[in-house]
């Protein structure tokens, strides 16, 4: 078997200094109403805590995040002040593959030396979200507002598709067959609440108690609230959006925010709760697909990652998505020829929710920690972004 | 011959005993000898002079002995360098406020301000006669030596005070009187001085609490008060939590919110302070004290602890039982360590040790305390789990031998003390307020007092620490909001202790001096045979407004002793929960008033068995009629209306009822009261809901 050699030598994610809120659905809980930015750096400082890692260990903050909230200008420097602890740092955003891309820019800080622990804090609230007001010559009205959630999934200016309409060329383009579109989301349900049964969320999922301006609990973010177990009879009776995509085979909009470590390999060890465990960033690959295919975009960026890394899928413990159609999990296990039982075991976005910037982070967290528990080896997380992109990368656990 | 239960406080500042001023019928100094002792007889009297009297310190100091001594025609003058703000006249609406704008525009007159450049003394501060310079200028210790060579130059006679927070007297050269923030209202100082001087005890005679402490690198005070800052940040470090909430559990745990304290007191220069007194403590001391690159940082950047207003936190932090603990060892650990040090040190006496935290850093219980409480294993298991924690604090001094003393009358004796002449003995209540450990206390010192045969006794304040008598301490009560049976515990226990002055003792006297003996406190002392007062004290039962049901028998052990002509006016005291002097309590509150001397004189005379004061009659029997005496009431607001019913209604079955069954219904019908709405929502359940959240 080859193994691939990392562009990181000198990065690892400690294990466990970890952590996620849970992702409550858009209005259905006191996160609804917070400074996401604010809300996300105390929330980073109390994960931190019970992990038993003393922010004054961070150096350097990746903050990641896609909808703008107040003080977005201060972004990082901003929030590191907030956490505790006045460090420097970057702001990081592509799309829904921004918790991604803030893992492998916190990598590439340790790789560079500039930092020890890189601390990469993502988070997005699509309650209430922001709207912006823009100048626009070639509107009548000269100016235009953007609202930035429903806008921008209604309407990708550089292809004119709606998000939607890019699951329907892509279910359209690869043949997908609507029954296996709704077993496959079926399946995704059980898995999620299967995993939740378990006691697996609660391995990086911290419950939060929300202040309002007062200073008394306003609510307590402990679930992901909005998700229901739905049946294959209720999902083959709903009316399709799209080819093949229908409510249930779609995720929802939701708040939260997810966090994890980068350090180098001392520094990892010395914060780690497991030291023995050693995480690496083994590869990414980035990939665009044709115009209006967003979802065949995660199958071409891990055709491009087993390219470069010469590793095959049966060499992969733990294959995660973020899928926010069941499309593209549908298309990729048909390219690949995977089993799409296989791929997400404990949970994805499709089933618990897409905050965006968090999403990817939080699939980063579930992948490693299914591998840990799956004794070690690698673990292979996708997804696509806005623009028909395409995002995979490859860890290491051992 | 005389037998102390312990030393009494008042004899650390050279002023003799409490039994003594009894005995000779008249306090031990005088202000106006010590005035003339301290500035020239009048006609040559000096001046006080305060430099840096427009900071914080040196202005709330001016106020507070300048209007001291404005009737004694000690002019005071107000030095600082020009050009800054004038802290002065900041002060002056509060001094409006507490005395008037006629009296203030009278003391204010008396304060002259003057300016100088730091080298050169104005002229006309000589025509001034300085006699006591009051040193509040930044801590740079050699800012200070040069400031006092300046004045003794050009005054080679004058007595030189430092209110340095964190300076030895050794290395100042001149002796400290440092003071406690808020510097305006509080009365405490900490006095550095080889024996009391006379500028101490003219402290102690406008009032003021001057406490003896040890010659060293920060006083008793600010080692609590830093350490404890100390203490929250190397938790935070460990932990992550924000400042404001460790600032809620430390409420919780201790007592004092430090880091809202040095917030409020301004953090430039409250972290500059801290730092300033951890760093010289490290540097004696090592890691224990040693301020962490998170102090360091504060003082650096003087930044807030708490967030701004536009950065109010969202995030609520929470611990379980571990959580707790762990904290409780981050917290109690290094002060357990620090006060041990302290009591090894022979810093202060533990009950004016136990004071200062008390009263100057609002620990809920002071330090001994709170090491009392837990027993010498628990705290050697605190300290030993935090040198865990914190591996570089074991390097640091720590002597758990002190602990082998906590049996003695020194440790267990903290608020209240005891002595006699073989025939009268004196207790005496070194706390405001009256709490379980009071109660604890006072039961030891009534059972000592019997152990030596003592029948006659005289209960009183301490002439020291507590300067009037407030009544219980409300934070006692939190337990029974909840439950019922903890509220009737409290009212029969308290109750009992303060039967025991009725039933124990062929005579006892209660002598009430001070500003004002309120609640609970002039419950407990109107259960000794007789009361003698202070005719300005103000006398009151204020639970009503609390509102509360008075539990320590105050419902019907007056009545009992009191004609029934005058009971419409204890039922005014008891429904409107309005103070009088004491000389217009005279025949149903007190059974004499008169001004100190007399009220000492009296006092002792009843004592000794020598008075011509008649003891009044107790009516043990049941009472009737008493609430047909009932008085027209001003309109008050529903809250007090509804506890004055449930005051008038343990007043009927109460007084209904004889002696022996009293004690239990009053118990019962308080405590019952303690569990309604109006309890939870007026003062008592408040402060409790802030010290829940």
């Amino acid at each position: 078997m080859k193994v691939p050699d990392s562009p990181f030598p000198r990065a690892r994610i400690p294990y466990g200094t970890w952590g996620t809120s849970y992702f409550p659905a858009w209005q259905s809980s006191a996160m609804a109403e917070v400074n996401i930015g604010q809300f996300a750096a105390e929330s980073m400082a109390r994960i931190m805590g019970l992990r038993q890692v003393p922010v004054r260990a961070i150096d350097y903050l990746v903050a990641g995040s896609t909808i703008p909230w107040r003080w977005k200008f201060s972004n990082a420097p901003l929030l590191s002040a907030v956490l505790g602890h006045r460090v420097p740092g970057c702001h990081v955003e592509q799309a829904c593959a921004t918790g991604l891309l803030a893992v492998v820019q916190g990598a590439m800080e340790v790789q560079s030396g500039g930092s020890g622990v890189v601390g990469v804090l993502t988070f997005d609230r699509t309650s209430d979200s922001s709207v912006g007001i823009f100048p626009e010559r070639r509107s009548p009205a000269r100016t235009l507002a953007l609202n930035d959630v429903w806008d921008n999934f209604g309407f990708d200016p550089g292809s004119g598709f709606a998000t939607l309409a890019t699951a329907g060329n892509t279910a359209r383009k690869y043949r997908l067959d609507r029954r296996e579109v709704d077993e496959l989301t079926a399946c995704r349900y059980e898995q999620y609440f299967a995993a939740k049964q378990s006691g697996f969320l609660d391995r990086f999922a911290v419950p939060l108690e929300v202040l309002n301006p007062k200073g008394k609990v306003q609510g307590r973010i402990d679930a992901d609230t909005g998700v229901k177990p739905v049946t294959l009879d209720t999902l083959r009776g709903l009316p399709e959006l799209a080819p093949c995509v229908t409510a249930g085979g779609q995720t929802h909009p939701s708040d939260g925010l997810a966090t994890l470590l980068v350090a180098t390999p001392e520094r990892a060890r010395e914060l780690s709760r497991r030291p023995e465990i050693d995480i690496q960033l083994m590869a990414k690959a980035y990939v665009r697909s044709g115009p209006g295919l967003m979802p065949e975009a995660p199958t071409l960026a891990v055709a491009k990652l087993l390219q470069d890394t010469g590793l095959a899928l049966d060499q992969i413990v733990a294959v995660k998505s973020h899928n926010p159609f069941a499309v593209n999990d549908a298309v990729f296990a048909k390219v690949h020829g995977y089993d799409w039982k296989k791929m997400n075991r404990t949970g994805s976005s499709l089933v618990w929710g897409h905050p965006q910037a968090p999403t990817m982070t939080r699939i980063v967290i579930e992948a490693l920690e299914e591998t840990v528990e799956r004794g070690g080896g690698y673990a292979l997380v996708m997804g696509c972004a806005a623009g028909d992109i395409g995002v995979a990368a490859l860890f290491k656990v051992s | 011959m005389k037998q102390q239960l312990r030393q009494p406080t008042l004899e650390t500042l050279g002023l003799g005993s409490v039994l003594d001023i009894f005995a000779r019928g008249a306090l031990p100094v005088t202000t106006a000898d010590l005035v003339d002792r301290v500035f020239g007889p009048t006609g040559q009297r000096g001046a006080l002079v305060i430099s840096g009297a427009n900071g914080i310190v040196g202005a709330g100091k001016t106020m507070q002995l300048g209007s001291r001594l404005e009737p004694y025609g000690v002019p005071v003058v107000a030095l600082d360098f020009p050009g800054g703000p004038s802290g002065l006249a900041k002060q002056y609406p509060g001094l409006v406020k507490t005395f008037g704008a006629e009296q203030a525009a009278r003391i204010m007159g008396n304060v002259t301000q003057l300016t100088y450049d730091g080298t050169r003394l104005p002229p006309q501060l000589a025509a001034f006669q300085p006699r006591f310079l009051l040193e509040a200028i930044p801590e740079v210790l050699e800012l200070k030596r040069a400031h006092y060579r300046l004045f003794r130059s050009s005054f080679p006679e004058i007595e030189i005070r430092s209110v340095t927070s964190g300076f030895p007297s050794r290395e100042l050269g001149v002796s400290i009187t440092h003071p406690a923030f808020p510097h305006e209202i509080n009365k405490v100082w900490e006095v550095v001085e080889g024996q009391p001087s006379a500028i101490t005890q003219l402290y102690w005679s406008l009032g003021l609490v001057p406490m003896m402490v040890g010659d060293h690198w920060s006083f008793v005070l600010d080692v609590l008060f830093t350490g404890l800052t100390q203490a929250g940040i190397r938790y935070h470090e460990a932990t992550n939590m924000p400042f404001w909430k460790i600032d809620k559990f430390l409420r919780r745990v201790v007592g004092p919110n430090p880091f809202r304290a040095h917030d409020v007191i301004g953090a430039k220069g409250s972290n500059f302070l801290t730092w300033s007194c951890l760093e010289h403590l490290g540097q004696n001391y090592g890691d224990l004290f040693t301020p962490t690159a998170t102090m360091a940082a504060r003082k650096e950047s003087g930044q807030d602890w708490y967030p701004p207003a536009h950065l109010r936190p969202m995030v609520n932090w929470t611990l379980d039982a571990a959580g707790e603990e762990n904290l409780r060892t981050w917290i109690l650990g290094p002060l357990f360590q620090m006060t041990a040090l302290m009591v090894h040190e022979k810093r202060a006496q533990l009950a004016q040790m136990n004071a200062i935290g008390e009263i100057c850093a609002q620990f809920t219980g002071g330090l001994p305390l709170l090491m009392r409480q837990a027993g010498e294993e628990n705290v050697i298991r605190t300290v030993e789990a935090y040198h865990r924690l914190h591996p570089a604090a074991a390097k640091s001094p720590w002597h758990p031998e002190v602990l082998e003393q906590l049996g003695g009358a020194e440790w267990q004796q903290l608020y209240v003390n005891a002595e006699h002449d073989g025939r009268v003995g004196v207790i005496t209540l070194g706390r405001e307020s009256y709490s379980h450990e009071v109660n604890a206390e006072l039961n030891r010192a009534i059972d000592w007092l019997k152990g030596q045969k003592i029948d006659r006794v005289i209960l009183t304040g301490d002439f020291h620490l507590a300067g009037q008598l407030v009544g219980a301490d409300t934070t006692n009560f939190y337990p029974a909001l909840e439950d019922p049976a903890q509220g009737i515990a409290i009212s029969r226990t308290w109750s009992l202790t303060a039967r025991r002055f009725h039933a124990e003792f062929g005579t006892s006297v209660a002598f009430i001096n001070g500003k004002r003996c309120l609640g609970g406190m002039l419950e407990l002392l109107e259960h000794c045979h007789y009361v003698v007062a202070l005719d300005s004290c103000d006398l009151g039962m204020p639970e009503v407004t609390l509102p509360v049901v008075p539990g320590m028998e105050g419902c019907h052990w007056v009545f009992r002793k009191t004609p029934p002509a005058l009971w419409s006016k204890l039922l005014e005291l008891l429904l409107e929960g309005k103070s009088i002097k004491a000389k217009d309590g005279t025949g149903w509150l007190v059974d004499f008033a008169g001004p100190m001397t007399d009220a000492l004189k009296t006092c002792w005379q009843i004592a000794q068995g020598e008075t011509s004061v008649t003891k009044r009659p107790f009516n043990e029997r049941k009472l009737e009629g008493v609430t047909r005496a009932l008085p027209a009431l001003r309109a008050a607001a529903p809250a007090t209306e509804v506890a004055r019913r449930a005051i008038l209604r343990t007043v009927e079955a109460s007084c209904g009822a004889t002696l022996a069954e009293a004690l239990e219904i009053q118990a019962q019908l308080s405590a019952e009261f303690m569990g309604s709405p109006e309890v939870r929502q007026g003062r008592v359940g408040e402060a409790w809901s802030k010290f829940q959240s």
